[in-house]
């Protein structure tokens, strides 16, 4: 056969969050480039924090991600609470860990529907799914309203949440719209079986890919952990989430504006799947016949399962919102004032927060004065801890692809890429800053 | 024949492009309407044959000028959406500090590599012809926009601020609250939804086009903020507004 | 309320609303501070409600105002006794303490606020220096309790082939409030539009209907960031400033309009398809409408109606064809805004929206056996034209006519064809000039503005009526002239400009003083107006 010679430069890769570039090229068969690079304008947004007051942070840290907005402004406000000793009611706790779940079934359901579903059906983009499978468009579109009325209820909107502020919420959902909302959750789940058959059926076109992945993520004893835990890694065990820098070694890459990570190994994966991989049986009921489903079970290092983790995600979430709204319905919703603000005393303190989004686990770190004034802050985006993997798995899945028409290469390099959802804007900030 | 149309981001968290997403339903029916032809967060293809552009996101860096200036030949129409692409956004909040300074503190040595200038909206490097202001934007005045650009009229924004909204909705003013609020001076069209959900105005879509900005900060300091907050509260969104004031 | 939503033609929707409220009154318990209704007569009251009540310590008293609210009590309120003298007694000083409660402090009588108005117009550092916190928030208009103002827009879905139109809440103290869609803004500074909010309550509604609007409720001071809105203090401040150098006395003023009420206001508008386009100028076109259900508009020359593009909104256009032509009508359409960019797209045969004939329209019979001097600036040759035009289709019963038109420059002359035919006719003199002709452009006729024409015709002051219609720029300089001339005020009669949207004098869009344009204009005699702030 003759030794291919290739050359492919997938210039801002479509279908991504962001500003990614593949660049690959062969010479008679042996590899010469194979890189993973972000061309992505830099964002600075541990500049913009420092000098900022402890009750902004997380308004300007919301605007680091437009999808993970929620996220984000969790993880920041969870710093800040850590740093200065606010904690939060128990009832916050679960509106807050609901919040969550929306988070996760929007961008899931997004990913899903909107960014890979058209390759595992050969088209270009949703919009020709719209006329040639109109059902299953609609249901794809009703779950992702689900998503963001959960989030509205919740929040105030899906993207920069409103509510979510220092010590609680600014406004609460009454307990008749939470049971409405639990209805209608309980309502969708023929909906998510017809996603999860729907998916079923083009899985195949999945390719069978491995290679031995150190996975990171959030942990804890009794629930599937997205809100808070531990870190835990699958080679190393787990540690506090203060000690986040030890898992995280962040470090430049002279071609990519944002930096990447590695721990045990020369990179590590984040995400539904490494969540999947370390807490499976913490997964709702639901959600693990849907794993079954499709024979995903714990340890699987496949990055295109990543794509099935978060359907399964995606049921976890419904179910695990139906419980919560349970609980609190059993205890009773106490109801707070409009415009609600929670005392704060201010002052100085360094604190962590480490929150799970839909790409993986997201660290914020800031540190204050007596003030209230951030003086430093540090921001672990999860893609960009899967920046050295997803280059490793590139240069892995290429020679098993070298004897397809480069076309078909450039379509499964892009599909590894879309299997991790990475979520670039985010990625391209920075490291800890000094300033004041 | 339905207009082309295309998406495009800079320097922005692409929260924009997500409401636009989020219309769920209704984006079929205004598929109906116009053809997305290029849309590199949803779809594969891309064309440069179109009419109304998108776009979302600051200008940070020099070359971002020369895709701009592309987009500008291309089509007939611009269009900023999100504060980031109409006022310069919360990126704005670096252009007060040292921009080498941060260049370095954040990359280090390799700072040089990395190259910036002071965030900026689009208008500053491309004539704009329309605004869809907000952080990020309300999917319905985008809507309405659109709507406007297919009618062949100019979109009715607001030049009126935020407080005439809360004051429609019945909201109780942040300030007698004990908050501190920037919506006296800053453009309404998103109904007030801040203050809705219990919070402030942090005057996200911009300034009025002729603010009293010293009366504003006068408010804030008389009810009991400090000089530099006021200051800083300013700079938030309205960073590269006031520079140009 | 109830007066301003009935004058001349009255507001369907108000009404309807009105007629299926319910209005419960409690009597005020405690006084914010910033209240002064007692000194505005409104602290208690003894009619327009349904039913009001008195807090009495451990039950409620209740006055009953009006057939609805006894059968209330009586399918509602089943617990309800007849109330015993003393409660009756206790009523009464309840309301009479009311009137103490207030914080607030005139220093004159309040009945003098309309006077001290009239005096204080042009002070203007009075105005700036009370109005250089405003923020043009529009909270003062906006919690006001007698504030009606508003808007209209239309609303499409994205069909784009059906929506909504809708009225909205709209703020004088909002800085677009008085802008037209050429950009001229009637009320562009700050002291201007906070003057007018006073003027509005205090003076002008008084003038019109004989009560001043401001319930002393106190919620625009209260709801004021700046804290510039109380009018006590301004008042109090006006009334320092004023006293020692004026003297002050009650003046009983009787409202200068009629209020009288035929029929509702027509908000829905008669749909009207275009026959005939005739571009005229790069920017203006001559459009001829009928209205589809065959009838005859029945204006006055120089009326205008509300043209609807809809989808867009709609735009007041003056009539330039003269009500003795029949079967349809004519407009004169300049592009300027969207909707008349809009309307140029139209063709033959498209349909639009009209509303009206409004305003008040030149009064033909009047002017019969009158010499005439019309005198057109510009655009304003449209609306004179359907005068002017109505004149010659009745030639014999007018005396001398001269027309004098000026315009930029020689592309921009409308009615070309139709006035060079003038030219020919002994009965009528015609003169026109450019302001100025570009070098590559032909032009034998006189250059130079429109009053380089006034010298060069001849007429009797005491016998000629002038007509003057123009841009807002040219009456000054016109006036002067005529005036010049000794031509007396009541022989001038103007059509003026303003921003007009209902048509009928609610919205309060187009109003100057107390005068309302598209009601009691857009044509007003000069001796009228002459002394009308904010007029010329």
């Amino acid at each position: 056969m003759k030794k291919p010679n290739i050359n492919v430069e997938v210039h801002h890769v479509t279908r991504v969050e962001g500003h990614g570039n593949i660049y690959v090229n062969v010479k008679d068969g042996i590899i010469e480039k194979c890189e993973w690079n972000i061309s992505e304008a830099p964002r600075f947004f541990e500049a913009m924090v420092a000098g900022r007051n402890w009750n902004e942070l997380h308004h300007i840290t919301s605007r680091i991600c437009g999808i993970c907005s929620i996220g984000h402004t969790l993880a920041s406000l969870r710093a800040t609470e850590a740093a200065m000793g606010i904690k939060i009611s128990d009832q916050d706790l679960k509106l807050r860990k609901i919040a969550l779940h929306a988070e996760n079934l929007q961008s899931h359901i997004l990913h899903l529907g909107f960014l890979v579903l058209p390759d595992l059906m050969g088209v270009g983009s949703v919009i020709p799914l719209a006329s040639s499978n109109p059902e299953e468009v609609k249901t794809v579109l009703q779950l992702h309203r689900l998503a963001n009325e959960m989030s509205n209820l919740l929040c105030g909107r899906t993207t920069h949440p409103q509510r979510l502020i220092p010590g609680g919420f600014s406004k609460i959902p009454s307990l008749k719209e939470l049971k409405e909302l639990k209805k209608k959750l309980q309502d969708s789940v023929p909906k998510l079986q017809a996603v999860a058959e729907l998916f079923k059926s083009v899985a195949p076109k999945l390719p069978d890919f491995q290679r031995e992945t150190e996975f990171i993520a959030l942990t804890k004893p009794d629930e599937y952990a997205l809100y808070d835990g531990d870190i835990a890694s699958s080679d190393t065990g787990k540690a506090p989430a203060s000690e986040y820098l030890a898992f995280t070694n962040e470090y430049i890459v002279p071609i990519s504006t944002a930096k990447r990570a590695k721990h045990a190994r020369e990179s590590y994966m984040v995400g539904a799947l490494a969540r999947l991989n370390i807490n499976f049986d913490r997964l709702s009921p639901l959600a693990k016949k849907t794993a079954g489903m499709f024979g995903l079970k714990p340890v699987c290092h496949n990055p295109f399962m990543n794509n099935i983790a978060q359907l399964v995600e995606v049921v976890h979430s419904v179910e695990d919102s139906i419980r919560l709204i349970d609980e609190l319905e059993a205890a009773g919703l106490q109801s707070q004032p409009d415009y609600h603000q929670p005392e704060i005393t201010v002052k100085a303190g360094h604190g962590v927060g480490a929150v799970e989004v839909p790409r993986g686990i997201l660290f914020h770190d800031y540190t204050y004065n007596q003030k209230g004034v951030c003086t430093k802050a540090n921001c672990v985006i999860p893609t960009n801890q899967n920046h050295g993997n997803i280059e490793l798995d590139l240069k892995a899945l290429l020679p098993q692809v070298l004897d397809k028409t480069e076309k078909e290469i450039e379509l499964s390099l892009e599909m590894l890429v879309r299997a991790y959802d990475p979520c670039i804007s985010c990625s391209t900030h920075c490291v800890r800053v000094h300033f004041v | 024949m339905k207009p082309k149309v295309a998406f495009f981001d800079f320097a922005g968290c692409e929260g924009d492009q997500l409401q636009v997403a989020n219309l769920e339903e209704e984006l079929l029916t205004l598929l109906g309407q116009v053809k997305v032809v290029s849309f590199r967060e949803v779809m594969k293809e891309h064309s440069d044959n179109y009419d109304i552009a998108f776009i979302e996101g600051s200008c940070t860096r020099l070359q971002d000028e020369d895709r701009l200036k592309q987009i500008r030949k291309n089509a007939k129409i611009v269009v900023a959406i999100g504060s980031c692409a109409t006022i310069g956004g919360i990126n704005c909040i670096r252009n007060y500090k040292d921009l080498d300074e941060v260049r370095k503190t954040v990359y280090g040595e390799n700072a040089k590599l990395f190259d910036t200038y002071a965030a900026r909206p689009i208008d500053a490097v491309i004539p704009v012809d329309a605004y869809v202001h907000g952080c990020p934007i309300d999917k319905d005045e985008f809507l309405q926009v659109v709507k406007s650009l297919l009618l062949g009229k100019k979109p009715d924004i607001p030049t009126y601020p935020v407080c005439v909204e809360c004051k429609k909705n019945e909201n109780v003013c942040a300030f007698e609250r004990g908050q501190f609020c920037v919506g006296p001076v800053t453009r309404a069209g998103c109904n007030s939804c801040c203050v809705n959900e219990g919070t402030v105005c942090w005057g996200c879509r911009g300034l009025v086009d002729n603010p009293n900005e010293n009366a504003q900060k006068e408010v804030l300091i008389k009810n009991g903020l400090t000089v530099d907050d006021a200051i800083g509260k300013f700079r938030l969104y309205f960073g590269w507004q006031e520079r140009k004031r | 309320m109830d007066e301003i939503f009935a004058e001349t033609k009255s507001d369907p929707y108000y009404f309807e609303k009105r007629k299926s409220s319910i209005i419960i009154g409690v009597n005020i318990q405690k006084m914010s501070k910033w209240c002064f209704a007692p000194f505005m007569g409104c602290a208690t009251i003894e009619y327009g409600y349904d039913l009001m009540l008195t807090d009495l310590g451990n039950r409620y008293a209740i006055n009953i105002g009006s057939e609805k609210g006894e059968e209330l009590l009586e399918k509602y309120a089943k617990n309800v006794t007849n109330a015993l003298a003393r409660d009756i007694q206790l009523v009464g000083q309840k309301k009479r303490e009311i009137m103490y409660m207030s914080q607030q402090k005139f220093d004159f009588p309040p009945e003098l606020i309309p006077e001290l108005l009239s005096k204080s117009y042009e002070k203007s550092a009075f105005w700036e220096n009370h109005s250089e916190k405003c923020l043009a928030c529009g909270s003062c208009v906006l919690v006001c309790p007698t504030c009606y103002c508003f808007d209209v827009k239309d609303n499409p879905d994205l069909s784009l082939a059906r929506g909504e139109r809708i009225r909205t809440w709209d703020g004088c103290l909002l800085e677009d409030f008085a802008k037209i869609a050429s950009g001229e803004n009637f009320r562009a500074t700050k002291p201007t539009r906070y003057r007018h909010r006073y003027f509005k309550k205090g003076k002008y509604l008084y003038d019109r209907f004989g009560f001043i609007s401001c319930v002393g409720c106190g919620r625009c001071s209260s709801n004021c960031l700046p804290d510039i809105a109380n009018p006590v203090s301004l008042f109090n401040d006006m009334y320092h400033q004023i006293r020692d150098k004026e003297m002050l006395a009650t003046a009983a003023t009787t409202p200068e309009v009629k209020i009288e009420t035929e029929g509702n206001i027509d908000y829905v508008p008669k749909l009207a398809t275009i026959v005939k386009k005739v571009p005229m100028t790069a920017n203006e076109t001559l459009f001829e409408l009928r209205l589809n259900d065959g009838s005859e508009l029945g204006h006055k020359p120089s009326q205008f109606v509300e043209i609807s593009v809809f989808g867009i909104g709609e735009a007041p256009i003056s009539l330039s064809s003269p009500p003795t032509k029949k079967g349809t009508f004519e407009l004169c359409v300049r592009k300027v805004g969207n909707v008349t960019s809009k309307l140029h797209t139209l063709n033959v045969g498209d349909e639009v929206g009209v509303r009206g004939p409004f305003g008040t329209g030149f009064d033909a019979d009047f002017l019969k056996g009158k010499d005439l001097l019309f005198i057109a600036g510009g655009l304003g040759i449209a609306p004179l034209r359907s005068l002017f035009n109505y004149v010659l289709d009745n030639r014999k019963d007018y005396g001398n006519v001269i027309l004098l038109y000026g315009c930029k420059e020689p592309r921009e002359l409308l009615f070309s064809s139709e006035l060079l035919a003038l030219k020919n006719r002994t009965d009528v003199e015609f003169k026109n000039t450019v302001n100025w002709c570009p070098e590559n452009e032909e032009w034998a006729g006189n250059i130079g503005v429109i009053t380089t024409l006034i010298p060069q015709v001849d007429f009797d002051p005491e016998k000629t009526w002038t007509i003057v219609c123009g841009p807002p720029v040219m009456y000054k300089f016109v006036i002067a002239d005529l005036k010049a001339k000794k031509v007396p005020d009541d022989h001038i009669i103007l059509s003026l400009e303003r921003r007009m949207k209902c048509g009928v004098g609610k919205c309060g869009h187009c109003q100057i003083n107390q005068i309302y344009v598209c009601k009691d204009g857009p044509v007003f005699n000069y001796s009228k107006i002459k002394g009308v702030p904010e007029a010329l």
